[in-house]
């Protein structure tokens, strides 16, 4: 259960964010974006996420997930392209020499708190 | 109200690998994830190298299991220094596990560092520990069609380690096709080919390895 561990490392970087804004929620909602080849699988975030929520200012708080391809960035040809899976090569000049540039992350994007009364 | 974060959550992982490799170069240790499924003979093999390594360097093994400490006796029974993780049913070790198992080790007396990680082709790829070197392990009972199934294991590792070849005629395994998937993925990685149990084949892995460490290879 891979994406217990990264709801944790998600709690705690909301926990430090609303510390650095002085908030203290209640946190209404999280927006995220998963990269394609973040190897973070949605739907089991979504459910890791409401098993350790209660409790914390995260608790009853929405997950608004975006997600984003990944792209390669080939240094032979200098081609910057759209990928769905990993390749090896560059698919537009074979060269090996790419590097992953997008697709491995997993964003926090922003926090929306609660409207206080 | 809205708070704009834009952080990376697994960026979080990546800096403590960066550290613990930092660690590692500070002391000469010389650090390797050995990865691959359960029972495809992680452990096996360990035994098998530091046996023929006997003398020529000092090793240490952090072991990642879920459960129990099965491994880590077994290490122990070789008079090498080991640290076991219990990972309470996570899949995969992750840096921070590293840098707290680092803490019971005297990385002094330690040239190469083995970390077992837990039995796993998907979660384990995700998560660098700060190693040097990535061994990924498929025994031949698993089939020749691991490297195409489960490529981001295969696209990230140093070598590829074939097991149990010695029971490669009683099961319908091609080494060429799992050399061939290999080379599309991860075209510098070698592929070597032993059954630990007899040693065969470990001799040309333990030189490669060596060749790779800074104090005793180039």
């Amino acid at each position: 259960m891979h994406e217990l561990s990264i709801a944790e490392a998600l709690i705690e970087q909301v926990q430090r964010e609303l510390h650095r804004a002085g908030q203290q929620g209640p946190v209404k909602c999280l927006e995220l974006t998963v990269g394609r080849l973040s190897g973070v699988h949605s739907p089991s975030l979504r459910f890791a996420f409401d098993l350790i929520s209660p409790g914390t200012v995260v608790e009853g708080a929405k997950l608004e997930i975006a997600e984003a391809a990944a792209v390669c960035q080939c240094r032979g040809c200098g081609a910057r392209q759209t990928i769905e899976d990993l390749v090896a090569a560059c698919p537009q000049c074979g060269s090996p020499e790419i590097t992953i540039a997008e697709g491995r992350d997993l964003l926090l994007r922003g926090i929306e708190l609660e409207e206080s009364a | 109200m809205r708070i704009v974060v834009a952080k990376n959550i697994l960026k979080a992982n990546d800096q403590l690998a960066a550290a613990n490799r930092a660690r590692f170069e500070t002391a000469g240790v010389y650090a390797v994830n050995v990865v691959g499924s359960p029972g495809c003979g992680k452990t096996t093999l360990l035994e098998a190298v530091f046996r023929r390594l006997a003398g020529r360097l000092r090793p240490a093994v952090i072991e990642g299991d879920i459960a129990g400490s099965i491994d880590a006796e077994r290490i122990e029974a070789l008079g090498i220094p080991v640290v076991q993780i219990n990972t309470d049913g996570a899949c995969h070790l992750d840096a921070m596990m590293i840098a707290s198992a680092v803490g019971e080790l005297d990385l002094g007396a330690v040239d190469l560092l083995a970390i077992e990680n837990v039995g796993n082709l998907v979660c384990t790829a995700g998560f660098d520990l700060g190693e040097h070197l990535r061994l990924v392990l498929l025994g031949v009972t698993e089939g020749d069609d691991k490297v195409v199934k489960y490529p981001a294991i295969f696209q990230g590792s140093d070598a590829l380690v074939l097991t149990k070849t010695d029971l490669v005629a009683h099961t319908n395994f091609r080494v060429e096709r799992i050399a061939a998937d290999l080379r599309r993925l991860a075209p510098k990685a070698p592929v070597f080919q032993v059954s630990a149990l007899g040693g065969e084949g470990i001799a040309p892995l333990v030189e490669w390895l060596l060749a790779k460490l800074p104090r005793t290879g180039g």
